[in-house]
């Protein structure tokens, strides 16, 4: 019986063997690309001979066997050869097979940098040697070496993209453009993105697959790839759809910034980190509203003080919604904006400003119709279409300043012109009728605080009198009853 | 005093009667429009203003009520004064010296100090009052208002400072005239004992002849070529009744 029960399982064994061994031998080797079996057409050949200035020569020959089981099959033959392809075979000399060896394993640190080595005693005493130490290649076959990552052909995806993308890759778009596919690995490193492998953004990209991707443009290129990040950003990219920003890319306007515009694709900093950069990255595009915010009371003291008090682009626009800033519903919003710094009542008190000018404007005819058009807004949908004069419009948007010393006139000569677009006829001491934010006191508007004291002592006086004399009324009546 | 005693007087003419319906509707749509405006930090208000169509609408009747309030106060005026100079009216609304002596009696009489109110002729001193704060209110209001619907023509003539000063006077006379109507002039026309539920004087053009005796005798007696004594019981040896027993039928 138990021979019976081992034979059968000897038989079974034996079959699946004969089935196994070449599936794991046909999946041991790589498939070589199309410029990599170009190359082994000749160089796998036996015959092909290098002369060196010497005279001496070598066997250009690549066991194309050994090759295609190695751990560097999927490297081709261009990824250590780059001036090699297909098409292009130069014509290059060398004095001697050291010489030429030297240059050679150079390429074998490209991807096999020094903190690899270290961890070798073997590595890390030769790398001490310097000058001295043998190549790479003079005890490593290069074309034959086997993986001893366990089975892994590079030590991390990063690793294995890097042994190309290193090195001056570029790429041809349709219509002409060129774009480097070289990746800066410092930059890289010092970005939020550090230790993300490629393959998190660059989806569809690994170490088995290589999708060959045609574009119309550089731009189309850019555009694509900014599509990775809401794989991960999906909040900030929802917001981005209804960013004008978003619209205008909608409308085919493909000027129109995506995420790696602002944030970079390799070097991905945090944005918040340093405000005068964050404000440069809307400069990009914006450049003569950043030369006008650079010249105003907040812009100057961002750039020339480094101020992290004053509102740069996105404090007032937003990071990621960003809204087209002509529309009537954000001409509503400016009060609020300004309010957020110009109602903090430490902040103001730091510059030495009142922090009542927010609420001073909202209890002011203009305010109070601001407040008005919204509520109608949110009640029925929709709201008088007439302009009403905001913060900006005194104070103005970009080119803001301050409003005291030499500035006072200049903020005075544009009201005038201001008012008369709501006011046709308005004349010189029209802007007089707005107390500047002023409390009415003595000093400032003393006839309206007139005005108010002598009600706030009349009325109540009045109003006891009148109540009195009623009790008095009532009182007479219910005794003579 | 039984109903059938009770025999009435015109006081009123369809005149004066057209013109405080026209007067009271005005009033209470400006002081609706106002004084929303005025607190539109409150819910209320906030509610009132969009209900009635937003901001625009609502300073839309108050501008049209201020209107009417200012040309029915301008015709008064101007037929008010023309009677009196005409000599068709008699100028019973001119403040006299007689009404500081009524307010005085009658000051007394609440404290117990005189025996009966003050005697007044068709228009009391409270009466008085009320007119007079119409009419100096109204104009201040009228005059404010104007300034307020249009300022680029207001400081042509005024520094601009005087844009939020009208503001200031209209928003607190506004105030005031509101609040003197819904305690005086609503305690005195509804909730007064001596005419509760409603004095409706000014809506039937007619007023007791009892009324008349107690509230205005000085005009009764001068109605009936009568003396004050004669009207006020006073010389019939009894004396008359000092005020209203009840309620009138």
């Amino acid at each position: 019986m138990w021979e019976g029960k081992a034979l059968r399982f000897l038989l079974v064994a034996i079959l699946w063997l004969c089935v196994l061994g070449p599936v794991r031998a046909i999946a041991a080797q790589q498939a070589l690309s199309d410029d990599a079996a170009a190359c082994l057409s000749c160089h796998g050949e036996h015959g092909i001979a290098f002369t060196f200035e010497n005279k001496k020569t070598m066997e250009a020959h690549v066991d194309a066997a050994a090759f295609r089981t190695s751990a560097h099959a999927a490297l081709g033959c261009s990824g250590c050869h780059p001036e090699f392809t297909k098409d292009d075979h130069p014509q290059r000399s060398f004095r001697s097979h050291e010489q030429y060896s030297t240059k050679a394993a150079l390429v074998c640190r490209q991807c096999h940098g020094d903190d690899q080595l270290q961890k070798s005693p073997v590595h890390a005493a030769l790398l001490k040697q310097e000058g001295t130490a043998p190549v790479c290649t003079g005890c490593h076959n290069p074309h034959a070496t086997t993986a001893v990552t366990g089975g892994n052909r590079t030590a991390s995806e990063r690793q294995y993209c890097q042994g190309c993308h290193t090195q001056d890759l570029k790429m041809k778009m349709r219509n002409g453009d060129v774009v480097s596919l070289r990746v800066d690995h410092a930059k890289l490193d010092a970005s939020v993105h550090s230790r993300h492998s490629c393959s998190e953004c660059h989806f569809g990209f690994s170490a088995d697959e290589h999708p060959k991707r045609a574009f119309r443009s550089a731009r189309d290129f850019s555009i694509a790839h900014a599509e990775s990040c809401r794989r991960c950003h999906f909040d900030k990219y929802t917001k981005t759809l209804e960013s004008i920003h978003y619209t205008m890319l909608n409308q085919g306007n493909l000027k129109a910034p995506v995420c790696t515009d602002c944030h970079g694709s390799h070097g991905v900093a945090q944005a918040r980190l340093d405000r005068l950069t964050s404000a440069r990255r809307c400069q990009h595009c914006h450049e003569e509203i950043y030369a006008t915010y650079v010249k105003s009371v907040h812009g100057n003291a961002l750039v020339n003080e480094h101020n992290a008090d004053v509102p740069i682009c996105v404090d007032c626009h937003t990071a990621h919604t960003i809204e087209d800033a002509r529309t009537a519903d954000y001409r509503e919003k400016v009060p609020s904006i300004c309010g957020r710094c110009h109602a903090n009542e430490s902040l103001m008190q730091k510059y030495g400003l009142y922090p009542g000018v927010v609420n001073s404007y909202l209890q002011d005819f203009h305010g109070v119709t601001l407040k008005f058009y919204r509520l109608e807004k949110e009640r029925r949908g929709e709201a008088p279409q007439q302009a009403i004069a905001t913060c900006v419009d005194c104070h103005g948007v970009h080119d803001i300043t301050k409003t005291s010393g030499p500035y006072t006139n200049l903020v005075k000569d544009r009201l005038v012109k201001q008012c008369e677009q709501c006011h046709p006829g308005a004349t010189k001491n029209f802007p007089d009728a707005w107390l500047s934010h002023y409390k009415p006191s003595l000093k400032h508007a003393p006839l309206v605080f007139l005005v108010n004291l002598a009600y706030r002592i009349f009325i109540p006086f009045m109003l006891i009198g009148l109540l009195l004399q009623i009790l008095l009324h009532v009182w007479r009546y219910a005794v003579n009853k | 005093m039984n109903k059938e005693s009770q025999e009435y007087i015109r006081r009123f003419g369809v005149g004066r009667i057209a013109e405080h319906h026209v007067n009271a509707i005005v009033f209470a749509l400006l002081v609706i429009t106002g004084l929303s405006q005025r607190f539109h930090e409150y819910g209320p208000s906030q509610w009132l203003i969009l209900t009635l169509g937003g901001i625009d609408v609502v300073r839309l009747i108050h501008r049209i009520s201020g209107l009417t309030f200012t040309l029915l106060m301008a015709v008064h005026i101007v037929s008010a004064s023309a009677g009196v100079i005409l000599k068709k009216w008699p100028a019973s609304m001119i403040i006299a010296v007689k009404d500081f002596h009524d307010a005085i009696d009658n000051m007394k009489y609440y404290f117990g100090i005189a025996k009966h109110p003050a005697r007044c002729d068709r228009y009391d001193y409270k009466q008085k009052f009320e007119y007079w704060g119409v009419i100096a209110g109204g104009a201040i209001m009228a005059m404010t208002g104007l300034i307020l619907w249009y300022p680029t023509t207001a400081v042509r003539l005024l520094p601009g400072e005087f844009i939020p000063a009208a503001k200031a006077l209209h928003s607190n006379e506004g105030l005031l005239a509101f609040l003197v109507i819904i305690t005086w002039h609503i305690y005195n026309a509804v909730f007064s004992p001596e005419v509760f539920p409603l004095d409706t004087a000014i809506f039937t053009g007619k007023i007791s002849r009892e009324r008349m005796v107690h509230e205005h005798p000085v005009e009764l007696a001068r109605l009936e070529g009568k003396s004050l004594d004669e009207i006020v019981g006073n010389g019939h040896g009894k004396p008359a009744p000092q005020t209203r027993p009840s309620t009138p039928g």
